[in-house]
């Protein structure tokens, strides 16, 4: 028993809502069952069964949005093979369990920490620039490689199974992840390199001072654990001191 | 009319608010793409393309991992970029450095204020889970499903009020603070240059690179005296 194409491109697309109702208790159980039921609805004629199913799938499930969508079609390989009777029905959900932990540390690995802010950090330097242009040539670049993997995770996941998990190793995402950070760091400190006399303010010295004092000094506070928003008004306040400061410097010669 | 643009805030905002976590993730809610959207429907793109740098770096490391809630930058980045833009209106110059800096410090609390808001809301989406497995129980598999679309709900109506909230906020404040003391504009603008180096410390940071802080640091150095030697070639 196989499900059709345009029933896959349903789930695809329904993936993309997984974590719509996210909840404390069951996390993504809802989005998975909601993705999948279109196919479900194709392999289970018989109401009973088709609710046995989808029961199965509202169980607990949480893994990175990106990479859920393996599971997805991981899921679908095997829940035709239950219907075709070549499985028992628990392998789906065992098969879910198995994998959520280890695709989800690769996808936060990979998409949430290096790929996304480094698109992030390259956006901004861009912007600084080039303008909007930057802004529309990095969201189409993100997404380029970020639809292209979700799309090949869902139809690998799909047609491999359990062998997925072979298909993810050789993409060396942990790899790749490294350098994007390391790409990253390098971006954001030509930003606030570049920022003075782009940003709307003057290439004056002590905005250049305060610049990069802000970017040396703030690196060191937050990594002592301090949080964006409360060094933004640490730095704020420095600034605006230095500045005063700086007045009653010169007022006084 | 200020009535039409609170609303147009409210929309965007409340769609940000969506589009981060219940649907697609497509980085059109991160600041890069939100303050200059923002900036757009409100009539000044210059405002939003300058805000969306800075803001981004500065929540480059709000991701949602695992169960935990990170800031909602988001909703930061609509509110922060609209007070902005209406304060700057409303002064009658625009998006200057010190109304930039200023319309930042009062608006900045939405990010955290909705990191609260979402973790109601998740608290909430449970009731939606339970609903669903009545539902099936019932004999009702599609609607039981179909739960999953109410819970983007919330975080829209979330967007769609600490949005417009906050920036009303910059936008009455802003203004005022600068009218009452018209001096301040000056070192405001340096402070303004201190919260944008911070902000590029914090992207960094955020990135956990191996070496980070020798390559941010380099990368800063390096970009200084490249501007410096262009600067004095230039003259």
């Amino acid at each position: 028993m196989k499900v059709r194409p345009a029933t896959l491109v349903r789930v695809f697309w329904r993936c993309l809502f997984l974590q719509a109702a996210w909840n404390r208790r069951g996390m993504q159980n809802l989005g998975f069952a909601y993705a999948i039921d279109p196919a479900l609805r194709a392999l289970y004629p018989d109401a009973a069964r088709r609710e046995e199913a989808l029961r199965r799938h509202l169980l607990f499930f949480n893994c990175h949005p990106y990479t859920a969508a393996a599971i997805l079609g991981g899921a679908i390989h095997h829940e035709e093979r239950v219907a075709s009777g070549l499985e028992p029905p628990d392998v789906p959900r065992d098969y879910k369990s198995t994998l959520q932990g280890p695709l989800a540390a690769v996808g936060d690995g990979f998409f949430w920490t290096a790929l996304r802010p480094f698109f992030g950090a390259l956006g901004a330097l861009g912007t600084l620039l080039a303008g909007w242009p930057a802004v529309v040539a990095t969201l189409i670049l993100y997404n380029a490689i970020h639809l292209v993997l979700r799309i090949h995770l869902f139809v690998a996941g799909y047609r491999k199974g359990d062998a997925i998990v072979g298909s993810v190793a050789k993409l060396s995402l942990p790899a790749v992840a490294e350098w994007l950070r390391a790409a990253g760091a390098v971006l954001a400190g030509l930003a606030a390199a570049l920022m003075p006399g782009r940003a709307g303010l003057p290439a004056a010295p002590l905005a250049v001072a305060a610049s990069l004092g802000g970017a040396a000094f703030g690196y060191l506070v937050l990594a002592r654990g301090l949080r964006p928003v409360p060094a933004a008004y640490a730095a704020a306040a420095a600034g605006v001191a230095a500045a005063l400061a700086a007045a009653g410097l010169g007022g006084g010669h | 009319m200020p009535g039409l643009d609170y609303l147009l805030l409210g929309l965007v905002s409340g769609l940000a608010a969506i589009e981060r976590k219940g649907f697609l993730q497509a980085m059109l809610s991160r600041p890069i793409a939100l303050a200059p959207a923002v900036g757009l429907l409100l009539g000044d793109l210059e405002a939003g393309l300058r805000l969306g740098p800075p803001l981004e770096l500065l929540w480059l490391g709000a991701v949602n991992l695992g169960a935990a809630l990170p800031v909602n930058e988001a909703l930061g980045a609509a509110a922060v970029t609209g007070g902005a833009v209406l304060a700057g209106r409303a002064l009658g110059g625009g998006v200057t450095p010190a109304v930039a800096v200023l319309a930042l410090l009062v608006a900045a609390p939405a990010a955290i204020l909705g990191r609260r808001a979402d973790r109601w809301a998740e608290t909430r989406n449970e009731r939606l889970a339970e609903r669903a497995e009545e539902l099936l129980a019932c004999g009702e598999p599609r609607a039981a499903v179909r739960e999953n679309l109410i819970g983007l709900l919330r975080p829209f109506a979330i967007g769609m009020v600490l949005g417009p909230a906050f920036a009303a906020l910059a936008a009455g404040l802003v203004p005022l603070l600068l009218r009452s003391v018209p001096s301040a504009s000056g070192p405001l603008a340096i402070g303004w240059a201190a919260c944008w180096g911070l902000a590029a410390a914090a992207g960094a940071r955020a990135l956990r690179a191996r070496l980070g802080p020798v390559l941010f640091l380099a990368a800063l150095a390096a970009g200084t005296l490249g501007s410096v030697l262009a600067g004095s070639a230039g003259r």
